[in-house]
């Protein structure tokens, strides 16, 4: 209740009082007078609403017009209902493709994590540029320099990934699990949902073993059974208890099923884990000290960083240029999809705002054709404000509908845009659709709606010209004629913009699937068969074996050889490489020594997957512990190594200190170069090459196929678990099928943005084809003219072509430069933006062109078929 | 606020309101009801005027600035609103009063020769 309406009440209880009282003063019966001063001063609601009137006169008055209005705008758009209807599915596609790629965005990018305090817990990364490493990881030795040195961090948090075969809830599997510190679940700022979760309590050696179960697990592999709390599980070779399932949160940096403490890991309490700086697996992450600031802990952590380097130059190359950085963990979550969805974002402006100029369009020609009726108005006595309030109201309807439709669409479009962006982002998966989608519809919809209806000129009040009520026909003036065109030309030049960004993205696509990887893509079947850590190890090697050794005499098989790697899918799983020197060969001064990929295979690696041998020979069973170590190297390591092509039977030798003390190994072949780490930008790797027998760390099964490779799946899977009952195969994929999987979410971009641009091609073909007919109908009387004074059909058709290649061209001019304008802004932002090459913007030029004439098409023989006599009978 | 049909009373002339209302204030300050009782007790019962449009009219009035309004206590002990000219209110009762004389005349002329005056 406003002020005003409070004094109100208080003034009409002392008029009822004073009035009461003069009446019992006159000698009435009290109950009388009481009941003679209220009906002698009528229905108090009633007053009320004639204040009411008095205090918000301005908006009363603004409010019933604009109602009325609307009434009025909905009544005269039902007679144009194809013009309604064009104008209604424009702005909804518009509204919806913003709408909901807003919702991702802000899920995505802007909500803040479920984590207590998520503002001041930050994500720290080593990371190696030198080597091409994004994230390094750290060892344990480096995590132990930065907590006492760093005061701007109140405390750490270490996370680790490892496989354990998990046995106790079903079958036997292979399940990543996070080992952390006692102090990580206190960093993340985490609460459990059922138990308990790890405390420093679990900290060291000598804690009893615990794990934790994630959200996820716990309710779709065990239905939220509660009573796992308790139970014992056997993680590898150790067991643990279950004390808690942890609350749902976004998994970072790895989706693991259940997380643990270091007790349960023999690895993480080796010498190796705990005093070996180099040997990195450790992700951190940490909360900022009360009063620290961001910048402060950068600051700070690489000082620190760098004095670390200082005092241990042997783990640091200085070719790795090694260094930290410190983000917000939210920040760091989002970055990968930050990219991705910006690009949807404008990609959808872009859309949005070649929807409003072809309703703008729309609106226009149609104002065109009412100008009889608003100068009819104007001359009336209706304001220039009032002329406004008509229009902007006939637009509001339009948008309001548009808006619903929008919004309606939008629902489903988010779940789409959510699963594309949970490719790069984890957060997208709880992306939900919520009130934010009806604002930001409601917002466009209010924004397209003044905008539009500033478009139509008024008809002038000093200058009634125009004011022809008895003429039907509509009467184009030239500054209307140039607005229709500039509009258009508007819509020419932004879906040029998108054309070119999907055809860039296309081109991209279409480089990278014609990329010769080297292998046998399509009949080689690749599976991973975890061994359980007790099993590794030179044990391995005879499980190996006798699967090798019965899977070949399975019908179908060709070839059938054991790796390390999965080219692609185990991206990142040796790390970027190790330290090599090569015999006769001394780095110059200040050169440091060169990096190659280490990936053991056994005998036959090579032959099954298509890699060629193109110097010495392959592997054999001989090659074995005890016998002389050897190698096998890329094309491209030998020709660096060895320019003078002697690569074989020279010899080379680790000089990472992970290899403890460097032993020397003969190369006795060179095979074809393979990029497995990069899809996209195949590189000139060097690779070196263990027989497995003398590094025994496989896990990798590749499978050269005569028929269809999928089809022998059951039948390897068998042979395994004959072998060895609880062991996991998973993952079978051919080798083409792994890189689709790898490349699917580039492709998913392309097409996305694809789509954008066709929905865009689409509406602006439709603005192109409008203007011009309406241009042509609007000029039935020119053309008549025209053709009465001896022109003929062909020049009319020309002249209506012309006029359309002549927007399409100014069009993707202004598009050609708005964009390079735009990609100048844009790489300021996002750092390097790539330009499209030639072929994208020729292409989309192409493309436009084609589609333009074709949309000139119609108007144009409309043009030439004019009949003389009616059109100048017309005026 | 239904009017009763068997009542003598005289409807206002439209835009006569305001202009009355300021001429009862130019005696003194006074709260609604007093106002309304002072155009009905002066105008011999003839004139009274609606709640439904006094209020109204004294806020619109007050909006514009020709009258103020402060709280008091009145002769009932009630507390009311009392209202009070302005200069600008006394500026425009004489502007009201001019022209509400020169329309009496003029329709006095017309109506001739009977003085000014209704029934």
């Amino acid at each position: 209740m406003r002020p005003d309406e409070r004094d109100l009440d208080e003034e009409i209880r002392g008029h009822l009082a004073i009035s009461v009282k003069e009446r019992i003063e006159r000698g009435e019966d009290p109950e009388a007078a009481r009941l003679a001063a209220l009906r002698e001063f009528g229905y108090i609601p009633a007053v009320r609403d004639s204040m009411r009137r008095v205090w918000y006169s301005r908006w009363f008055d603004a409010a019933a017009g604009l109602a009325c209005d609307m009434r009025i705008g909905l009544r005269s758009l039902l007679h144009a209902k194809g013009l309604a209807a064009t104008v209604v599915v424009t702005l909804a596609l518009g509204i919806g493709a913003n709408a909901a790629i807003f919702s991702v965005v802000r899920g995505v990018l802007l909500r803040p994590l479920v984590n207590r305090d998520e503002d001041r817990l930050v994500y720290i990364r080593q990371s190696a540029p030198g080597l091409g490493a994004a994230n390094t990881t750290f060892s344990v030795p480096e995590i132990n320099d930065f907590k006492p040195r760093a005061s701007t961090i109140a405390a750490f948090g270490d996370f680790s990934t490892i496989d354990f075969t998990l046995i106790g809830f079903g079958k036997p599997r292979v399940v990543q699990a996070g080992v952390v510190s006692g102090s990580y679940f206190e960093v993340m700022g985490l609460r459990p949902v059922l138990g308990r979760l790890l405390n420093a309590a679990d900290d060291g050696p000598d804690a009893a073993a615990v794990a934790v179960l994630t959200d996820r697990y716990w309710t779709t592999a065990l239905n939220s059974d509660p009573t796992v709390i308790g139970k014992t599980i056997r993680l590898g070779s150790r067991s643990a208890t279950v004390v808690g399932v942890l609350e749902p949160s976004v998994p970072y940096p790895a989706d693991t099923e259940i997380i643990a403490n270091v007790a349960t890991s023999p690895h993480h309490l080796g010498a190796t884990m705990v005093t070996e700086r180099t040997h990195r697996m450790t992700e951190l992450f940490g909360r900022l000290a009360p009063g620290a600031s961001l910048e402060g802990a950068r600051a700070e952590l690489t000082a620190v960083h760098t004095a670390m380097m200082r005092d241990h130059p042997e783990a640091y190359a200085a070719a790795a240029q090694s260094q930290v950085s410190v983000t917000l963990l939210r920040d760091q979550i989002a970055s990968p999809a930050r990219t991705v969805l910006l690009l949807l974002l404008a990609a959808a402006g872009v859309v949005f705002v070649i929807a409003c100029s072809n309703v703008a369009n729309l609106i226009l020609a149609r104002s065109v054709r009412r100008e009889s009726e608003l100068a009819v108005r104007a001359a009336l006595g209706a304001s220039r404000g009032a002329l406004r309030r008509t229009l902007l109201a006939e637009s509001l309807v339009l948008c309001g509908i548009g808006a619903v439709l929008g919004v309606v669409l939008a629902r489903p479009l988010v779940t789409v845009v959510a699963r594309f962006a949970a490719r790069f982002s984890v957060r997208a998966l709880e992306v939900t659709v919520d009130a934010s989608l009806l604002w930001v519809g409601a917002g466009l919809a209010i924004a397209a709606a003044v905008l539009l209806a500033y478009v139509p000129r008024l008809p002038s009040t000093h200058r009634p010209t125009g004011f022809g009520p008895a003429r039907g026909g509509a009467r184009i003036t030239p500054g209307t004629n140039r607005r229709l065109r500039v509009f258009a030309a508007t819509q020419i030049a932004f879906s040029f913009v998108l054309l070119a960004a999907a055809g860039t993205l296309l081109a991209a696509l279409v480089a990278l699937q014609r990329t010769d990887t080297a292998y046998n893509m399509r009949q080689v079947l690749a599976l991973d068969v975890p061994l359980p850590i007790e099993a590794t190890g030179p044990k391995s090697i005879d499980f190996f074996q006798e699967a090798m050794r019965r899977i070949a005499t399975l019908p179908g098989v060709a070839r059938v050889a054991v790796g390390s790697f999965v080219p692609w899918r185990d991206a990142g799983r040796f790390g970027p490489g190790f330290q090599f020197a090569v015999e006769g060969r001394t780095p110059a001064d200040g050169e440091e020594n060169p990096h190659a990929r280490l990936r053991n295979v056994a005998p036959g690696f090579f032959a099954t997957l298509g890699v060629p041998t193109l110097a010495g020979r392959d592997f054999t069973d001989d090659d074995r512990p005890g016998s002389e170590l050897v190698v096998i190297v890329s094309q491209s390591l030998a020709q660096q190594m060895f320019p003078r092509g002697d690569a074989v039977n020279r010899r080379l030798w680790w000089t990472d200190p992970y290899f403890g003390k460097p032993a020397p190994r003969r190369i006795v072949g060179v095979v074809a170069d393979v990029d497995d780490e990069n899809v996209a930008a195949a590189g000139r790797a060097l690779t070196i090459y263990h027989p497995l027998r003398q590094l025994p760390f496989g896990g990798r099964l590749f499978v050269h196929t005569a028929g269809d490779p999928y089809a022998l799946v059951p039948a390897v899977t068998r042979v395994i678990r004959e072998i060895s009952a609880d062991q996991p195969v998973e993952r079978a994929a051919t080798l083409e099928d792994v890189r689709a999987a790898v490349l699917a979410p580039e492709q998913l971009n392309a097409f996305v943005l694809s789509g954008f641009a066709g929905v865009a091609l689409l509406i602006a073909v439709v603005g192109v084809a409008g203007v011009l007919a309406f241009s042509v109908s609007a000029r039935t009387r020119e053309l008549g003219v025209r053709l009465a004074m001896g022109s003929t059909p062909r020049r009319l058709l020309v002249r209506v072509l012309s006029e359309g290649a002549l927007i399409v061209t100014i069009g993707i001019a202004a598009g050609a430069a708005g964009g390079y304008a735009l990609a100048a802004v844009a790489s300021s932002y996002l750092g390097t933006v790539r330009l499209p090459g030639a072929l994208p913007i020729l292409g989309a030029a192409a493309v436009l062109v084609g589609a333009a004439v074709l949309a000139s098409l119609m108007p144009a023989a409309r043009a030439s078929r004019v009949d003389v006599l009616q059109a100048l009978r017309s005026e | 606020m239904a009017k009763n049909p068997d009542d003598q009373r005289l409807e206002l002339l439209q835009g006569t309101l305001d202009m009355l209302i300021l001429r009862t204030l130019q005696w003194g300050t006074q709260h609604g009801h007093g106002i309304g009782q002072a155009i009905r007790t002066q105008s011999d019962d003839l004139l009274k005027v609606e709640t439904g449009s006094l209020y109204p009219a004294l806020h619109r009035l007050e909006k514009r600035g020709w009258l103020k309004s402060e709280w008091g206590v009145s002769e009932a002990h009630q507390r009311a609103k009392y209202y009070r000219l302005t200069a600008a209110g006394k500026a425009q009762l004489s502007r009201e009063q001019d022209r509400w004389s020169q329309l009496v005349h003029a329709i006095g002329r017309i109506m001739n020769p009977a003085p000014a005056g209704k029934e």
